[in-house]
This record gives structure tokens, sequence and C-alpha cells, in this order.
């Protein structure tokens, strides 16, 4: 759908904007266009929330749509929901705008059926890092409360949510926007004919001008894309060569959790954790001697660097992966940094629905000049040497 | 009227004695609760202590392993596996105060169709005073 | 068996004790803890070459992975290894090696009364080196350092078993005294013969310790005690576990859990649609990704007879779920079951490969 197809529809004032997106739930099931909901509940310990699959709709009052933190990636809950085939349930899922593009990728990477989901999401503010609100759930509210008035991440949000441009996103089926417009308003605009279909089923006033949201989305996408530059920038430097990969995973303990939390990374056995890439002992011995001694688990750089060659062109930048690190190693941020670059080398944008497949499931005869040049280099070096 | 609470009791059965006893009971005639689940195994020890709980939070009121008396086993130590494995189970549900007397072992040979009848009824009588397995509300399993 | 009066400051001892292996051949490799300057981290490394032997220290109080889950993967490549654990990682590749993923037969095993180990963030800070002078003081006192694991307070097994030497830290290495290093298996003495110190007769004696053990059987009930506070059951489990992100973190830095490919994580556990609807239609709700407890309630029955409370678990969660001390808390009661003390012995099956004719009477 072109920016000019776009259309929307005003919601009902509510108290919260997370009130007004429940309400529209409401309405959707009660008028039986959905079958069933996804989203986040606070945990009975109170300091986390879980997805939770729900069709009775007494258990609405105490969903939160637009939650604090992000404990698991939509994706997942999704993929685990419809892996294995899409089924006869229509289920609406509001998930912020990274889960949704995590799970546009993993659609095409045949893990998530989306025939009958319905993926909603809403103008993003941030996601307050996890740790932080285990630790301080009640503060940590209140924070959030204020990061959703201004649309802005505070410090207490993941590092790349401030320099996340696709806060506010047009690719799920419908989305609930709401900064930059008055106090208490929001609009719902549909980003595909599913989406269209329902809102026209729901029969909720369309709204003929989404210019005033359209206008403060930019402002706000202004200030993330300066800052994407700069972190990039700094990234870059801390991450530039063997050393300075070596310092930035220096703590890295093997746990593989960073991969586990990552919505990408489906593969039931991850090849690093596979036999193939187990050494067998008298290898480690050999490569111990040749250097005199060796850190264990072996591999640890070579997991991250392949993990970065496996998914970095789907990495949505959802810092899942920062957010399970033990050891506070800013994965998230390297990774972020290298996806922007794998993406841009094949003009893909990870998490859009516009039918571009995958970089790796095509090719074109001429592309890539820079591999080319590389290429012509080295045949040219051999030659030299004939 | 409020709906009179039927148990549903998860039963791994082993092929060569308890769902045989079970059969029999069948045959017999003797009466007892449709509460019993049955799902033939070919030996008690084929039920992975994660069957049990799989079944216990699925929302059965009651899970139950029949298997061969101690020394029938028809692959010779299969149920003596099997109940190390089920002591283990229940000491976990012990520790953490969760009710072990949701799970039950019990040795039922081929002929013993009256024994299959009476554990049946018992332990249906059992879950009952126990009531509804708080499992089958809980959302955040 | 002899025993060597080493100086107050073991560790440099051990790290003798390495150099001299490696330089008279007797080993070709040795597994040791070392510090990594530049980054003020550390790591466990593979030593061969007796010139990097002093970045190794020894006997640091950090875990950041359990070395018997790393030696299982070096233990059969033929080569000498001398390998420095702490008692519970000793015990964890005694566990695996009776899942025959590991051996003994290269390797001389150093290990020490250990006085616990300090979590991962606060290796993570850098706040390692200010710490030590005053765990050093703490553990020497037979008390307990008031910021190492949860699981490491809570430990009874400091003392190591099995290990060829063990060198004693915790207790009655005191200044005017010295410390030991005991040498208990022929083995032991094989290897060290050569090396420097002063000998004698003297065996390794567990009452000194006797402080010790009494602290930490008390803060173990105290721990124990704190995790049933709300009360147990179901509830409490879903208190528990019911924030756990299902990253399996938990299994993946298991030293018991070898798995290559853990049941939960297998297709067994991959549902269809239909699976959902049922559980809506009787529930009207459903978590997503479903078996978050069920994960944890599986591997409690799969491995926590054999749980060395090593408590990595604890350190890589996420969200802050105490699972070593429930692990540990239900693992000794599983364990009691068959009279069985994971890593005692390594010629002792698992409990689950063996059974007893008679036993469990109350049990069908």
């Amino acid at each position: 759908m072109t920016d000019s197809e776009r259309k929307g529809a005003v919601l009902p004032a509510a108290k919260e904007p997370g009130d007004a997106v429940l309400d529209f739930l409401r309405l959707a099931i009660t008028k039986k266009l959905a079958d069933a909901v996804i989203l986040p509940m606070k945990v009975p310990s109170g300091d986390s929330y879980a997805w939770i699959l729900m069709n009775d709709i007494s258990l609405l009052d105490d969903a939160v749509p637009i939650a604090a933190t992000m404990p698991v990636q939509g994706a997942k809950a999704l993929r685990s929901l419809t892996r294995k085939g899409p089924g006869n349930l229509t289920v609406i899922a509001v998930m912020r705008p990274c889960e949704i593009r995590a799970a546009i990728e993993l659609s095409k990477l045949g893990q998530v059926h989306p025939d009958n989901l319905i993926l909603a999401t809403y103008d993003c503010p941030g996601a307050v890092q996890l740790q932080k609100y285990v630790d301080d759930p009640a503060g940590s509210e209140k924070r959030f409360a204020e990061m959703l008035q201004k649309g802005k991440p505070d410090n207490s949000a993941k590092p790349v949510c401030h320099i996340c441009e696709d806060f506010s996103l047009f690719d799920s089926d419908l989305h609930f926007g709401y900064l930059g417009l008055p106090d208490k308003e929001m609009l719902v605009i549909a980003g595909s004919d599913k989406g269209l279909e329902l809102l026209e089923e729901l029969g909720l006033a369309s709204a003929e001008d989404l210019s005033v949201w359209e206008k403060g989305i930019d402002q706000l996408k202004a200030d993330r894309i300066k800052a994407r530059k700069s972190a990039f920038k700094e990234t870059e430097a801390q991450l530039r060569g063997f050393d300075g990969l070596l310092s930035v995973f220096a703590n890295c303990i093997g746990c593989h959790n960073c991969q586990s939390a990552c919505p990408i990374c489906y593969c039931r056995l991850c090849y690093f954790d596979s036999e193939t890439a187990e050494q067998n002992p008298d290898a480690l011995i050999t490569a111990a001697s040749k250097r005199g001694g060796i850190s264990l688990p072996v591999d640890r750089i070579m997991f991250h660097t392949g993990r970065m060659v496996h998914m970095s062109l789907s990495c949505v930048s959802c810092g899942q992966c920062s957010d399970a690190c033990p050891v506070s190693i800013p994965v998230a941020g390297a990774f972020s940094y290298v996806a922007d670059q794998t993406q841009r080398t094949f003009e893909y944008t990870a998490g859009r629905n516009d039918g571009d497949p995958l970089p790796l499931r095509q090719f074109r005869k001429s592309e890539l000049p820079g591999v080319h040049e590389l290429v012509k280099d080295a045949d040219a070096e051999v030659s030299s040497h004939e | 009227m409020k709906k009179e609470f039927t148990p549903r009791i998860t039963s791994f059965l082993c092929k060569w004695c308890s769902y045989t006893g079970a059969d029999l009971a069948g045959t017999a005639r003797l009466q007892y609760p449709t509460s019993i689940i049955p799902i033939q195994v070919m030996c008690s020890s084929r039920v992975d202590p994660v069957f049990l709980i799989k079944a216990f939070l699925n929302g059965s009121d009651g899970v139950l392993i029949g298997g061969c008396h101690p020394g029938d086993c028809h692959y010779e130590t299969g149920n003596y596996h099997a109940r190390r494995r089920f002591a283990i189970v229940r000491s976990v549900f012990e520790s953490l105060g969760l009710e072990s007397e949701r799970l039950k072992l019990s040795w039922i040979s081929a002929s013993e169709g009256p024994k299959f009848a009476r554990v049946a009824n018992e332990y249906t009588e059992e879950i009952m005073k126990l009531g509804e397995n708080p499992t089958r509300k809980s959302i955040f399993l | 068996m002899s025993s060597i009066t080493i100086d107050t400051r073991a560790s440099r001892k051990v790290r003798e004790l390495l150099k001299f292996l490696l330089e008279n051949g007797k080993i070709d490799a040795a597994l040791t803890m070392r510090r990594i300057p530049e980054n003020n981290s550390y790591d466990l490394a593979l030593i061969t070459d007796a010139s990097n032997i002093n970045e190794a220290v020894p006997l640091i109080p950090v875990m950041t992975v359990n070395a018997g889950q790393v030696l299982s993967s070096i233990s059969t490549s033929g080569k000498k290894i001398a390998v420095v654990l702490k008692p519970c990682e000793l015990r964890a590749f005694v566990e695996l090696v009776k899942r025959e993923r590991g051996s003994f037969e290269n390797l001389l095993t150093i290990s020490h009364t250990c006085g616990g180990v300090f979590p991962l963030d606060l290796v993570e800070k850098g706040q390692i080196e200010e710490l030590i002078p005053k765990y050093e003081k703490t553990i020497s006192k037979g008390e307990i350092p008031v910021n190492t694991r949860d699981t490491c307070r809570a430990c009874e097994h400091f003392i190591p078993m099995n290990a060829d030497i063990t060198v004693s830290v915790a207790g009655e290495c005191e200044s005017e005294k010295g410390c030991m290093m005991y040498l208990n298996t022929e083995k032991a003495e094989e290897f060290a013969e050569g090396f420097a110190g002063e000998r004698s007769e003297q065996k390794f004696d567990p009452s000194v310790l006797q402080k010790t053990l009494n602290a930490r059987l008390a803060e173990k009930e105290k721990l124990f005690a704190s995790m049933t506070a709300s009360g147990p059951g179901l509830d409490q489990l879903v208190d528990t576990f019911g924030k756990c992100v299902g990253c399996h973190g938990s299994n993946s830095v298991c030293p018991i859990c070898y798995c290559l490919l853990c049941d939960f994580e297998s297709a067994n556990f991959d549902y269809n649609l239909p699976y959902f609807e049922e559980h809506l239609s009787r529930r009207g709700a459903l978590r997503l990704p479903p078996d978050t407890i069920f994960f944890h309630l599986g591997r409690l029955t799969h491995m926590s007879f054999s749980c060395v409370g090593c408590g990595m678990c604890s350190d890589v969660c996420p969200v802050g779920i105490p699972v070593a001390a429930v692990f540990k808390k239900t693992g000794e009661k599983t364990a009691a079951l068959f009279d069985y003390v994971p890593g005692r012995d390594a010629e002792e099956s698992i409990p689950v490969m063996v059974y007893k004719e008679e036993e469990f009477s109350d049990i069908g």
C-alpha cells in the first residue's frame, strides 16, 4: 500500500493509548471479526510481561497492549503459534514495530504463517531494558508512561531504541497512531487490504487527514536518524579490526543467550551448537599449542561473526540479544551496525512487506560491483605471481 | 445448576499387563469410571517424566501409570526403572509443593481385571476429593 | 600420600606447579582460569606454553563457564592435562564421566577448598580485584563472603571430592601457618616429584573446616526457607518461573545438561494449531510460546539428582530467576532418594541407569 492509499479511522477517545487499543480489540472480538488476540499481560509476580493468546474477552481488562518492556520478542510468540501452518483462527496480534518486522522476516523464512494473522502495531517510544524493568517495575512503568507521552526513549530504554527509525511503521496490517496528535486522540490506520477490510467491517469513522500525525512522526524520526548516525560511528570505532571485535566481545561466556533470544535465529539446533562445529579434542590441543594457549570455550568470536553472516540481513535491531546477555555485552549495537551495512549492500531493509524476497534467495546477473573489483584484484594478484 | 466435577485421569498403561488388565475389566463387565483416559505404552518405563508433567500442566486431574508387577516386566527390568523415575517426579512435586497425590503408579497384571477396576474407582474417588487441578485455569504455564 | 607446605599466596604456588609440570614435560597443557589484563576480564584457558602461565589465576573466585563442562570436550585428547577445578566443577565432570562424556585417564586434577565465586555481574563490572583481599580474609577465618553466589554461600561440598591434589585455601590458610597442598593419589605424587617445597606426611583433615561447614549449612537452611516464603504450590511456581523468557540459558550453561538438542527444543514441542484452539476453548487463554513452566519442571526431573549447585544457571538468567537455588533444593531431595551425591564417585552409576529390586515399597 502506497502512502497516498493509506486510510485511517479515528478511534473513540480513551484514557491512555493502550485503552483505545483494547476498546478496538473488544469490538473486533464482539463483532466476531477476530477469534482471538495476542497481547502482553503482567505475569503474576508483577515484574514482567508474557504474551497471552486469548479469546476470553474478560481477560482483556488485564492485558497491557503497549507494555513497558519486551521480555520475549513477539515474533517468537507468533512463530510458536503458526510454525506448522496458518490454521483457521483469525488472530489479531498487537506488537511493537520491531516485533512485527521480525514476524515479516520469519514469514519470508517460512517460520511464521501470517495468512490468518492480523498484525497490528503502534507508535513505539522504545522499550525499557528488561533487567531494569525486573529490578524496578513500578519505577519503570512511570518512566515508560513519560516515554509514551513524549514519544522518545529515555536512558532506561534499550540503546537500540534510541537509534530506531522504524518506530512507527506501515508494513503491519493495522497501525495505531497517536504521536504528534492532540492528547487522547488515536488513529487506526490500515496498512494492507486485510487491515482495511477489518476497519470497514467495524464501521469506524474514517479520518480524512493523516498529515498532523505524519508530521509528528517525521519530527521524531529526524532525532532518531541523527542519533543513529552518531551511534554507528561510535560502534564502528569500537568494533573495527580484530582487536576491536575481541574487546567488545571479551566478556562473552559462550552461553548463546543472544542467539536464543533472537527472533530471526529460528534454527532448532544452531550450527554453532551442533556436532559439526564441535572441535575434536586433539585439534583443540593442537590449536592451543600453536598459540601457547587458547581461551575456552573456543570459537566465541567465530560464533558472533558467524551469526552476523547468517542472520544480519534479517536483523531488525530489536535489542533482545543485549537484554539476554548475562555479561552486558552490547551485542545489539554491534549487530545493528553490521546489519545496516549488509542490508545496504543488497538495498534490502529487513521487515518490509513490500514483496522483496530475502537477498540470499535471489540474484541478478549483474550486481555487486564492489565484489567484482575484489575478484579482479585477486585475479590480478594471481596472474602477477604466475 | 453447577456442573458436577468429572475428573480426567490420564493413564499410561503398559501393553503387556495393565492395558490387558483394563481390557479384562471391560470384558468381565466390571464397572469403572469414565474418568480414566487410557493411553497404551509398550512398557511403563516408556513413560518419560515429562509425560507426567505435561499431562499435569495440561489440566489432567490425575495421572496414572500402570505397569507389570515387579519381576514380571515383559522386558525384564523396565518397571524397576519406571519406579525410580516415578520416585523422582514425585519428589520434585513434593519439593515444589505441588500435589503429588495427582500422580499414581500401580502394578496391575494382565489377569487383574478386578484390581484395575478397583484402582480406577479408588483413584477417581481420591481425585474427586482433591478437586479440579488448578493448572486447568492457569494461563501462565 | 604426602603434602607440601606452601605460603599464603596459594594461587602463586599452584601457578608454579603448573609451570613446573609444563616445563618438565609432565603435562602437555594446563586448564586454568586466566586474567586478561587488557580487558580487565577473566576466562578459562588451556595453556600449553610455560611462558604463558604467568597469566593464570588458578584460584580466582570467578566461574565464567563451568570448567567441568569444557573439560568434557578436551579430556579424551590423549594428551596429559593438568586441570585446576573448583570442587563443583570437578563434581560436574565426574557426572559427565558417568555419562561417557569424558575421562580421567590423562588428567591430573587439582582442586581446592572453595570459598565460593562471585556472580558474573560483579566480574563484568570489573570489581573482582578489589573484592579479593576481603574475600581471602573472610574465607581464611572460615566465614562466608557476603557477595558470592547464593548457592556458593549455601554449599556444603566445598572440600574437593576425588581430586589428585587438594590445595587448602579456606579455613586453615592463615598467615603464620601457610597453606598446604595435599597430594592425595599416587598419580599426584608421581607428577609432583621434583617440585620444590617442604614435604610432610600430613593428611588433609576436614575437621578444621567444621566451622565453615556449620556456617554453610545454616546459610543453606536460610536460603531454602526463603524460597517457600510465599507458600509452596502452583502459584509459587508460577511466581518464581512466570517471568522466564524461554532463552534456555540455564540449560546451555548447565554442565549436566549435555544433550546436543534438548527435548524441549525438539520438534516434540512444536504444536499444530488445533492444540492452541483446544486450550483457548478450555482456558480462554494460553501463554505464547507455551511450555514455560514445563521446561523447568522437565529439567528438574531429568537432571536435578546430578545438580552440583554450581550456580551458572542463575548467573545467566536475564530476568534474575533463582534457578540454581530451586535446582539445588529440589536436587538434594531427588538425589537423597537414592542415597546419591552427585560427583562423589565416578564409579557410581547415575540413579536412573540402575535399580534395586526392593525399594520404594510405597510405590505401586
